[in-house]
């Protein structure tokens, strides 16, 4: 069980690791993309979603004539702007059949705000990756999420003791500290990695798991029936071909907001809109209810008639959409929010620290200390780069951001690019350099460009951190504090590092070398 | 909706566990507790939880309840360990 556990946790550790920070980043990817486009004013209250909807639905009328669909996210207490998306007919075979782009919800117009991917970037990051087809990724997201769940049980029953010791910590034991810090990190959040590792699962069940749905379900009105079960988008029949204006999208949406209340609603999605027989739903949004499964409202998009209301699906789908929604967490409020990310960032600890005890454990039974085994190196090398390393790349990201000039062609993938070049020169440093002396660089690396990343701020934007504290803007006063304490973490995690190694090496047995690292490294 | 008073039981549910503990006591206390304390203390520490659920369930339903339950006893947990290990380093 203890060899199970070792070989779950190490094989696809450093992809879990990744998934883990950038999953845990992405309960703010809102407000990380309100700060990545900083043009974009911030809304001190929000605009009223029906005035919004129906401004949006005019301006997609002319960008998009003629579409089968479309669907926007209306602005809310997270987000400043409009995100729309609409099917196009792909010219070539191999185009992507749709436009997407963010909208200013004051205007309808698209932003003018510089091209990023914004805080979507880590969210997509953390279950399909990028430079790989989607399904790809998924899948070895998937993989990853299983080999995590067995992690999870194996590591249960090896730390047999993780209960009775739950409130024991000793420290400076070297590998007995390392095992305290990975059981304790584990323990207190055990419910939560749990959930988050099975609920990740069924987030993507459709795709790992196809074919109970393709044998019960056969024709087209049973698929339906089941997409409607899943979510509020209505799929297109065909057009009739006689050409009707769109009723008021705005009072649609004032219907929906007198059920569900002022700010609660999620999305409007229009099927063959300019059509007799376009159709609109407009959904409820997510925050206060646990649960993703779809609760809308339906119209006749020709006369604006209330065809259904749905408010709840079957029990199997209801179970889905609560687990779905757990793992989300988009039904919470900031405080919860907060705990979520404080959870989740232990979560992150507590394989980071599983990743550094591999090499902690086996360092003392070295035969040749200087001279390990290939696959001892290995681990060591890539464990830098995945955890010093992803912290640097993730910043360099943000730096992208600030740096890279706009108008610029292709500018949201050269963020993307920059991660990944930085990424991949953090490998290339952890390879080539002494493996603490790596660490402590990388740390200090970290360290210097999180406490930059606010100054870089002041002098690129107009919103600098004594402006977003004078005006009350909690996001960019945030973010910017957000960077200084991760930046004092990483500080501390390279003085330690640095001073265990100058320990170690002033003792007589080199062979019993200090850990590299102490545990909350591994959440930074 | 507050948190604050949830996230207190949660607290003091955890100090008081956290004392129950044979090791904790001698780490602390530098003697074993009496069998009964250590019972009243499991008990009580216990309660508190459990009062602390009762609280965010009644305000919150059983779903958010119980998400919100999990988050405050994680943190909970890992203030009264970050608390022992400073009081150990502050002892050596």
């Amino acid at each position: 069980m203890s060899t199970l556990h070792t070989w779950a946790g190490l094989l696809l550790g450093w992809v879990l690791y990744a998934m883990f920070l950038t999953g845990t980043v992405s309960y703010f990817k809102d407000e990380l993309s309100q700060w990545m486009r900083p043009e974009l004013p911030r809304l001190s209250q929000i605009p009223d979603q029906a005035v919004v909807a129906q401004r949006l639905a005019d301006e997609l009328g002319n960008i998009a004539p003629g579409t089968s669909q479309w669907s926007i996210r209306l602005p809310d207490e997270r987000n400043n702007s409009v995100y729309a998306f609409w099917r196009t007919t792909p010219r070539n075979p191999g185009q992507r059949g749709f436009g997407e782009g963010n909208f200013d919800p004051a205007t309808g117009q698209r932003v003018a705000s510089r091209d990023t991917l914004g805080g979507e970037f880590f969210y997509r990051f953390h279950f399909q990756f990028h430079y790989m087809p989607v399904v790809w990724g998924r899948w070895l997201a998937g993989a990853a999420a299983m080999f995590m769940l067995v992690a999870i049980v194996s590591g249960v029953i090896t730390h047999k003791k993780i209960f009775v010791d739950f409130f024991t910590f000793r420290w400076g034991k070297r590998q007995r500290s390392w095992l305290d810090a990975h059981n304790s990190l584990s323990v207190f959040g055990l419910p939560f990695h749990f959930m988050i590792t099975y609920t990740g699962l069924v987030t993507l069940m459709a795709l790992y798991m196809p074919w109970g749905e393709q044998v019960a379900f056969k024709t087209p009105a049973e698929r339906q029936q089941l997409s409607a079960e899943l979510s509020a988008f209505i799929q297109p029949d065909k057009p009739s071909g006689q050409k009707t204006a769109l009723a008021s999208v705005a009072d649609m949406v004032r219907q929906a907001q007198e059920r569900w209340g002022r700010d609660s609603i999620g999305r409007v999605t229009a099927v063959h809109p300019g059509d007799a027989a376009a159709r609109v739903s407009v959904a409820r949004g997510e925050a206060g209810r646990v649960s993703m499964s779809p609760q809308y409202m339906e119209f006749e998009g020709a006369t604006g008639k209330l065809l259904t209301v749905r408010e709840s699906v079957g029990a199997a789908a209801e179970t889905r959409g609560v687990l779905y929604a757990l793992h989300l967490g988009r039904f919470s409020d900031t405080e919860m929010r907060w705990l979520y990310f404080l959870v989740s960032f232990m979560g992150t600890a507590m394989v980071g620290t599983g990743l550094v005890m591999w090499t902690v454990k086996r360092r003392q039974k070295l035969p040749d200390p200087g001279c390990p085994y290939f696959g001892f190196r290995l681990v060591e090398r890539l464990n830098i780069a995945s955890i010093a390393g992803l912290s640097i790349a993730m910043t360099a990201f943000l730096w992208a951001n600030r740096l890279l000039p706009h108008p610029f062609e292709s500018r949201a993938d050269w963020e993307v690019h920059a991660f990944f070049i930085v990424w991949g020169l953090t490998l290339l440093h952890a390879v080539v350099r002494p493996a603490r002396s790596a660490w402590v660089e990388q740390l200090w690396a970290a360290s210097a460009l999180l406490f930059l990343l606010p100054l870089l701020n002041a002098f690129t934007t107009q919103r600098p951190l004594w402006h977003s504290l004078v005006e009350g803007d909690r996001v960019f006063a945030g973010i910017d504090m957000m960077c200084w304490a991760l930046a004092l973490l990483h500080a501390v995690l390279a003085i330690r590092t640095a001073r265990q190694g100058a320990i170690s090496q002033s003792r007589i047995k080199p062979k019993r070398q200090a850990p590299v690292v102490t545990s909350r490294e591994a959440a930074g | 909706m507050n948190h604050l008073l949830p996230f207190a039981l949660s607290l003091a549910g955890f100090t008081a566990l956290a004392f129950a503990v044979p090791r904790q006591q001698r780490d602390i206390i530098g003697r074993p507790l009496q069998p009964t304390t250590t019972y009243v203390l499991r008990v009580a520490g216990t309660c508190a939880l459990l009062f602390a659920l009762g609280i965010l369930v009644a305000e919150k339903g059983w779903s958010i309840g119980l998400v919100m339950f999990s988050g405050h006893t994680s943190i909970a947990a890992g203030i009264v360990l970050c608390a022992l290990i400073g009081q150990a380093r502050m002892v050596r």
